[in-house]
């Protein structure tokens, strides 16, 4: 069973998360795939990493299960590969023998769990499940963000100056003497920034700055 | 006395002679003078008458006179070459006497004439000078004074054995002293004889067989070193006589088979010392050789009647001049002792292989565990499977049996893991039986998959398929190329510049024979360490034994193959080694 038993379920549901595993060893492979099937996981398996770089992810919630041992390119360099490529995925390790300083490495680099083989299922299956849920999260704060870019990306560069200002709690005197124009002109502002960053009031508005990463010195997000 | 009558007969003749002759002229003369005298009448005719009768009396007394003179000179010529003749015969008779005297005084023969109580009575010259004496010397002196002293008495009793049988003809060999005390060997012919005034006397004839003797004992003596020269090498020798069944042996060869010495001995009796699971193939051997009349050479065993084996091995020449009756000569050795020390070494360099092999899994250990723990996570993670498939309401039977199979196989491939661990790790005796070299290969790299990957080593196979078999030990061969595979990962390690393959190649060779290459791109063989390569203790390693290639090359040489290493025209290096193919079989 080297093929893809997670395709039908693809088509049957787009938002369902998928786990994907990739080991050389084909017993291993097929074990995983029958075990996260078992629980109504979507699975998808591949031998190599490079199989896998190959394929096109779905863009849903997803986690990737890795041999640390792999030929050719080893667990740990393809973590590192993908991270490079700004594919962030979470990535479970799984290990013939426990290997130290392969798991700090692996942790250090953003692992999400490091099992070591043979691993009780349960600890297999709350792993994927950990890992699943932070990449929900993951996604959901990314899809957040990425409204708020949106939203910050039709503010005027004054606007953009101004809420700098703002969220960083000066008075609407002291923003006009700083950049030197009228106070009612910075209400004015002030108020099309609300309405257009949709913020529902100032503390609202200061953490979408902190989400944005803006601060008074800087005058855009920083990403 | 043969003269004397010859005289006598003579002197009878010639008076017989004067008494026929006087007789007859005196019956003439009467007769004349009577007619003359008495005559009746003094007429003229009757003168006339006596007349002529006188005259023809005096003739036919001269022709008498005339005939006897001739006869008698005719008989005295006779008489006179008769005894010339006697005279020639005794001077010839003389003459061949000094001759014969001569003979035996010069002749290479010493004769010796001893009374009863061994004085000798007579000795010729020659026989005088070979002893250093003059014939004076001897004369007169007892015979032992030829004799030395160990000799003396069977010299005594040789002349007593003689004097028992008269005229019987005694030999004997003995040995004799000369003057100067040098001591000559010789053989005498002796007769006791009477003589004419009755006395007992012994004649004897010697020959000197001084140098016979030596050269006998130079014979005795090489064979005595010939012989001690087979007892130290436990080498004998035989020949056998194929037409009369017959074989036979030098005194070792009577020692190593354990049987007392004997003229000759039978085949069959050679074969019951045989060791019972020799015997069919020595017959057949000596059969064959029978039939072919070649040389042979072959081994076998001797179970001897305490039980204990002793090993022989035998080479025999085929005799192509039949002249002496000899059909094969050859000489049997007992390398028992060798064949002792063979097996120890075997046993030690058996030991030595398994202590090699045992460290070559020691380095593959987190290999192994990894090759044993893929299937049991496989198996135990399908087994969670399982239980989840049949948890479901309702329990999906279908995926919980596949998954059961899946544990069944990897279960499996567990096991024969192990098996193949243990089967390394194991001390075993040669057991040779046809294999494929291919399946060993792959045997091995399943154990060394993982030590190849977690060494970032690609592995290229290229296997020729449908290779003839060959006769080899599975664990040895799994040996030799477990060691070469790790050499070359080893070899491999500094390499950071290019990619680290493996590659294993099987194929027939020109010569027919199963080739097997490992081939890696590593750091090579240095030039000055080509040679030592597969010396023992050799080793570039800092851990090594410098024991593995060592062993693999034995390995290999005892499998009748050869195993060798070169440069590679790019980076790295090639070890290789040929089997020769099974014959029985082939795929």
């Amino acid at each position: 069973m080297t093929g893809r038993p997670a395709s039908r379920d693809t088509l049957a549901s787009a938002e369902e998360p998928v786990v994907f595993v990739v080991d050389d060893d084909a017993s291993m492979r097929e074990a995983l795939s029958n075990l996260f099937r078992s629980v109504g996981l979507r699975v998808e398996v591949f031998g190599s990493a490079h199989e896998f770089l190959q394929s096109t992810l779905p863009n849903v919630a997803s986690c990737l299960i890795l041999d640390i041992r792999l030929p050719r390119l080893s667990g740990l360099d393809f973590q590192a590969e993908l991270a490079k490529a700004d594919i962030r995925i979470p990535i479970i390790f799984m290990t013939g023998h426990g290997d130290i300083p392969m798991t700090v490495r692996a942790m250090k680099a953003g692992a999400v769990d490091f099992l070591t083989k043979p691993f009780r299922d349960q600890d297999m299956l709350d792993a994927v499940t950990t890992a699943i849920e932070r990449d929900r999260i993951s996604r959901d704060e990314a899809k957040v963000l990425s409204g708020l870019h949106a939203r910050f990306a039709t503010l005027t560069p004054r606007e953009r100056e101004v809420m700098a200002l703002v969220t960083a709690g000066r008075m609407n005197k002291q923003i006009a003497a700083e950049i030197g124009i009228a106070e009612i002109t910075v209400k004015i502002h002030r108020g099309h920034i609300m309405r257009k960053m949709t913020a529902k009031s100032l503390p609202d508005l200061v953490r979408m700055a902190e989400m944005l990463g803006i601060g008074p010195a800087s005058g855009g997000p920083q990403t | 006395m043969l003269p004397m009558m010859r005289n006598q007969t003579m002197k009878s003749w010639r008076s017989a002679e004067q008494w026929l002759l006087g007789s007859m002229v005196l019956a003439l003369a009467a007769a004349a003078f009577i007619w003359l005298v008495l005559g009746p009448a003094p007429a003229a005719p009757a003168h006339l008458t006596a007349v002529v009768l006188l005259i023809a009396s005096l003739l036919a007394s001269l022709i008498m006179m005339r005939r006897v003179g001739t006869t008698r000179r005719q008989m005295e010529a006779v008489l006179h070459g008769r005894a010339r003749a006697e005279q020639h015969a005794m001077e010839a008779q003389r003459h061949s006497e000094a001759q014969w005297k001569e003979v035996f005084e010069h002749n290479p023969v010493m004769y010796f004439m001893v009374d009863a109580a061994g004085t000798v009575l007579s000795v010729n010259t020659f026989g005088a000078a070979q002893l250093g004496y003059s014939v004076s010397e001897l004369l007169g002196q007892s015979v032992l004074k030829v004799f030395p002293a160990e000799e003396q008495h069977a010299a005594q009793t040789n002349v007593a054995i003689c004097l028992e049988n008269i005229g019987q003809t005694h030999s004997w060999e003995i040995c004799k002293v000369r003057k100067d005390g040098s001591s000559l060997w010789v053989r005498e012919n002796a007769k006791a004889v009477r003589r004419v005034d009755n006395q007992l006397i012994v004649l004897i004839a010697c020959e000197d067989i001084t140098e016979r003797k030596q050269a006998e004992n130079a014979l005795r003596q090489s064979e005595m070193y010939l012989a001690e020269a087979q007892r130290l090498s436990r080498t004998g020798s035989f020949g056998w006589c194929a037409g009369s069944d017959e074989i036979i042996w030098s005194e070792e060869t009577f020692r190593i088979f354990g049987f007392d010495k004997a003229p000759s001995i039978k085949r069959a009796t050679v074969i019951q010392r045989i060791h019972p699971d020799d015997r069919a193939r020595v017959l057949r051997i000596t059969g064959r050789a029978l039939s072919d009349w070649k040389d042979f050479e072959h081994g076998y065993r001797l179970l001897m009647p305490d039980g204990s084996v002793k090993h022989v091995h035998v080479r025999t020449h085929a005799v192509k001049d039949t002249s002496s009756g000899i059909d094969f000569v050859g000489a049997v050795s007992d390398v028992t002792a060798r064949k002792e020390a063979e097996a120890e070494l075997h046993e030690a360099q058996a030991n030595l292989a398994h202590v090699t092999r045992v460290t070559a899994l020691g380095e593959l250990a987190a290999s192994i565990a990894h090759e044993v723990n893929q299937p049991l996570a496989a198996v135990v993670t399908n087994a969670a499977a399982c239980l989840r498939w049949l948890d479901r309401e309702p329990a999906n039977l279908k995926e919980a049996r596949s998954v059961v199979q899946s544990i069944v196989k990897d279960g499996n491939r567990a096991g024969e893991v192990i098996q193949r661990v243990r089967a390394l790790a194991n001390k075993t005796t040669d057991q040779k039986t046809p294999l494929d070299i291919n399946e060993v290969v792959n045997e091995v790299i399943s154990l060394a998959q993982h030590e190849l990957s977690s060494h970032r080593v690609a592995l290229r196979l290229e296997l020729a398929p449908a290779l003839p078999l060959v006769l080899a030990d599975r664990i040895q061969l799994q040996q030799v190329i477990l060691n070469l595979v790790i050499n070359a990962i080893e070899a491999m390690q500094p390499v950071k510049d290019r990619p680290r393959e493996l590659v294993i190649r099987t194929r027939q060779d020109e010569a027919g024979q199963v080739l097997v290459t490992v081939s890696d791109c590593g750091v090579g063989v240095a030039a000055e360490n080509a040679d030592r390569l597969f010396d023992a203790f050799f080793t570039t390693k800092s851990s090594g034994m410098g024991m593995g290639l060592s062993i693999c090359r034995s390995i290999v040489n005892a499998h009748g193959g050869r195993l060798s290493a070169f440069g590679n025209a790019g980076p790295g290096a090639t070890f290789q080694f040929t089997l020769p193919w099974h014959r029985g079989h082939s795929t």
